[in-house]
């Protein structure tokens, strides 16, 4: 890091927090119900791990419901679910991150199209394929006029949402949406099965000891109201956020997280969970592996992904759980990885790897 | 003429996907779009199409869209008069 | 809390042309770039005009040097710009500031995907259209094209995207994340894009004819455009040279309908008027407007109407130039911020080409012949699907 970016790193650590007043969570597992706590866990059938939806009518109104596909339907859900638990009208800006953004709907289009030779086709599942539908069309029910962005890059896409969140309250701005999204189609998970990228995973394997190839594709929805100051509903605090692109190895991203946890003036000594993105693939996972035992050596080490599967999106699932585990004040024994719980949950730190290309560090602490 | 206009009903249903409205529950002289049936300009967009995919009639202005899709009966009596039903 | 932020360096590949130089040629030879339909295929293509860039996936191959089968047309023209912003900009990535690549794009790999997308059911030969279909693949490509890259990151706003992307690019800067960021947009075309554009019904048969009474829709384009951004410490630090200042933004969202914008411009307005209040100037020292005027009878209309709402009587000068290049979605307004810093530093206004009859309702007229003008400040306007408006501000430097 040259002198003028030091500068201003340090410079900047002082700052913005955002507290967690709300969360909205469709996945694989029964996290729509906000009493579930990883009690009854759900396994993957075969390769793949479905998101388990709710009756939408609930949460969005009949003539929109028509239209949307899937990832607008969990995603307008889950921010819904998150505003109402968070008990706000309307929120200063609407960040969403997504990796494919409404394929669903990009490839009934572009089926239509190959389909009938260019001919009879309709512009509704052209609107909505849009990558940045989710957040047009909550801003559109919320009637929020302020700040609208779309993150799309891969294993960044939430990511990117948190980093735009801390900045923005930074700027002043006091209350915001941020979620992820990610939804998969008959078609695509067919094509990548046959592309080799799948794995079925032995139930006794923990997923962090994997020596197979290939990943558990899966897909959700996670939202969260952040706010710029505490309020009586906060949950727990996000600290800080950092992405890491195409580290060169395990020490290259220990040193870079040693270097993330002292601009908030903190060791790895004080975290009290670890949650870290293993996704079951021996390559993808090889920098993760070599990084556990460092990590053990400071502290609990856990997975996510045996739970959420593995989307570009996953971090979000992190996020609300790591935000679980603070208000619970436990960590659930099926994402432990060391066998020393902890007894009390200040922080959480998330370290997740998306196809050993994207990686991110987010800082999650009680408040 | 009327049994156009029931036709169109389950067409209009179909590409419109209005899963939650019945056939007999649509009006034939009620305004298709804002009060009535409530269809936006998106769904004018859809009539057009479904225009041309089950009876060859070809809109080229969005604009005619408006006094051809007021009613279901100003459909029907619409696509009558180009000889289509 | 903040430091200046400066424009460095310009890259874009567009139909008026290869590079800047050639863009600028054809800018100020009021050269159009959109034409017949010649390399997309489509069963429309004698139907409507496009604008294309003038190169063959081959010859781009070629162009970029790597000839790595899973690159795609969108990679090659994004990493083409991007590259010749980087050499314009004379910043070297090797020296250890914090360089990132912030990217944008609506149907990113589509162009490929949609070729095979039948054929990946039946055979393994294009299955690599599933590791680069996706936004982004062709930001990582600029990356490591580039070269020790240490943030990247992509947005998808549809037409404004590369608006936003220069937006975050600057407020990186400016809160210490980052000292210098490439930024803008990429958008190659695509039957899909082209069929979606059509089933709205809101392409012209013609060419496009921004802010016209008789506009009917507008013409498809594609393009890349890609600006080096710097703060002013790193500029300093290197002894490097700013093209311009990037001295205001700002995204609102018109929160009316998922594709056209509302009757008045609401978000539009909003978007200007933030723009403004953050650079802290009036509405007065706007020496010219370049317009999203695509040459739908919506967005101009509606663009109009939020112009007047905040200039009143005192338009100022205006033009959109998609009737150059076509309308590039994502890669829009990087390419117009690409064509604004051309117009502040060769003190020009380029022309709205093919008006004739203003719009009854507002009365602008946009300047229609090339203008000599010392202009100072810029405003340039981006709006996309979903209610996303975009202002951006430049100041000669």
């Amino acid at each position: 890091m040259g002198e003028t970016a030091r500068h201003y790193y340090l410079r900047k650590h002082n700052l913005a927090k955002a507290y967690i007043n709300g969360t909205g969570c469709i996945s694989p597992q029964n996290s729509i119900d906000s009493d579930w706590f990883f009690d009854e866990v759900h396994s993957p059938k075969g390769d793949y791990f479905e998101a388990i939806e709710p009756s939408y009518k609930d949460f969005i109104a009949p003539n929109l419901l028509r239209r949307m596909g899937r990832a607008i339907k969990m995603g307008v859900a889950a921010g819904n679910i998150a505003i109402q638990q968070a008990g706000v009208k309307n929120v200063d800006a609407i960040v969403t991150g997504t990796g494919l953004g409404c394929f669903e709907d990009s490839e009934r289009f572009l089926l239509a199209i190959l389909d009938n030779d260019e001919q009879f086709l309709t512009p509704t599942s052209f609107i909505q394929s849009t990558h940045n539908t989710v957040g047009s069309q909550i801003a559109l029910i919320m009637k929020c006029h302020d700040y609208n962005f779309t993150y799309v890059h891969r294993g960044f896409s939430f990511e990117s949402t948190v980093q735009d969140a801390l900045m923005l309250f930074d700027e002043g701005k006091d209350t915001i949406l941020v979620g992820g999204i990610e939804e998969h189609t008959p078609n695509y998970i067919l094509l990548n099965r046959k592309a080799n990228k799948f794995q079925v995973r032995e139930p006794d394997m923990p997923i962090w000891m994997s020596e197979k190839r290939g990943i558990q594709m899966s897909e959700g929805a996670a939202f969260f109201v952040l706010s710029r100051n505490k309020t009586q509903s906060s949950l727990a605090c996000i600290n800080g956020i950092q992405t890491l692109y195409k580290p060169k190895n395990s020490e290259d991203i220990l040193k870079k997280l040693h270097m993330f946890l002292s601009s908030h003036r903190l060791t790895l000594s004080d975290m009290d969970v670890a949650l870290m993105g293993f996704s079951g693939d021996l390559i993808f996972d090889e920098k993760l592996k070599s990084l556990l035992p460092e990590i053990e050596k400071e502290t609990t080490a856990g997975a996510f992904k045996n739970v959420c599967g593995e989307y570009h999106t996953a971090t979000a699932f992190a996020m609300w759980t790591a935000t679980k585990i603070i208000e619970r004040q436990q960590l659930p024994k099926v994402l432990a990885i060391s066998a020393k719980l902890p007894s009390k949950i200040k922080y959480v730190l998330i370290i997740n790897q998306y196809l050993d290309i994207n990686y991110s560090f987010t800082l999650v602490s009680q408040c | 003429m009327d049994a156009l206009i029931e036709k169109l009903k389950g067409q209009i249903i179909e590409q419109l996907n209005l899963a939650e409205v019945k056939p007999e529950e649509i009006n034939p002289d009620s305004p298709l779009f804002g009060e009535g049936l409530g269809l936006d300009s998106i769904d004018a967009l859809e009539l057009i199409v479904l225009l041309e995919k089950h009876y060859g009639i070809k809109i080229q202005d969005p604009k005619d869209g408006k006094t051809i899709f007021q009613s279901l009966r100003t459909m029907a009596e619409y696509i009558k008069s180009q000889g289509k039903s | 809390m903040s430091q200046k932020v400066y424009i460095t360096g310009l890259g874009m590949i567009s139909a008026i042309g290869n590079n800047v130089p050639e863009c600028f040629l054809s800018l100020s030879q009021s050269k159009t770039g959109i034409g017949k339909i010649q390399y997309l295929t489509t069963r429309y293509k004698d139907e409507f005009l496009a604008g294309e860039i003038k190169l063959s996936n081959a010859e781009l191959a070629d162009l970029v040097g790597d000839q790595n089968p899973a690159l795609n047309r969108n990679s090659y023209i994004a990493m083409l710009a991007a590259k010749e912003a980087v050499l314009n900009s004379g910043i070297d990535t090797k020296d250890g500031l914090r360089t990132g690549v912030i990217s944008s794009t609506t149907v990113a790999g589509m162009s490929k995907t949609e070729l095979y997308y039948k054929d990946l059911f039946k055979n393994d030969e294009h299955l690599d259209v599933l590791d680069t279909h996706d936004c982004g693949d062709s930001t990582e490509r600029i990356a490591d094209y580039i070269g020790n890259v240490d943030y990247v990151t992509t947005i998808s706003t549809a037409c404004s995207s590369a608006a936003n992307a220069i937006m975050l690019g600057c407020r990186m800067i400016k809160h210490g994340h980052l000292d210098r960021v490439v930024v803008g947009g990429v958008d190659a075309l695509s039957k899909f894009t082209f069929n979606g554009f059509n089933t709205l019904m809101i392409l012209d048969r013609e060419w496009c004819r921004p802010f016209d009474e008789n506009r009917k829709g507008l013409n498809l384009g594609e393009g890349a455009a890609f600006v080096v951004i710097e703060g002013e410490n790193a500029l300093n630090h290197r002894k490097g040279k700013a093209l311009a200042e990037l001295i205001g933004y700002a995204n609102t969202n018109d929160a009316y309908h998922l594709t056209a914008s509302s009757p008045e411009g609401f978000g539009a307005t909003l978007a200007i008027q933030q723009a403004l209040a953050l650079s802290g100037l009036k509405p007065t020292d706007i020496d010219y407007i370049n317009m999203h005027g695509t040459g739908t009878p919506n967005n101009d209309l509606s663009e109009s109407k939020a112009t007047v709402a905040v200039f009143g009587n005192q338009v100022p000068k205006f033009s959109s130039t998609k009737a150059f290049t076509g309308h590039t979605l994502a890669a829009a307004a990087s390419i117009e911020a690409v064509i604004s810093v051309l117009s502040l530093q060769n003190s020009m206004i380029f022309p709205n080409l093919n008006f004739n009859t203003p719009i009854a309702e507002t009365g602008l007229i946009p300047e229609t012949t090339l203008v000599h003008t010392p202009l100072n400040v810029i405003l340039s306007n981006s709006f996309g699907f979903g209610g996303n408006c975009s202002s951006l501000l430049f100041k000669k430097a």
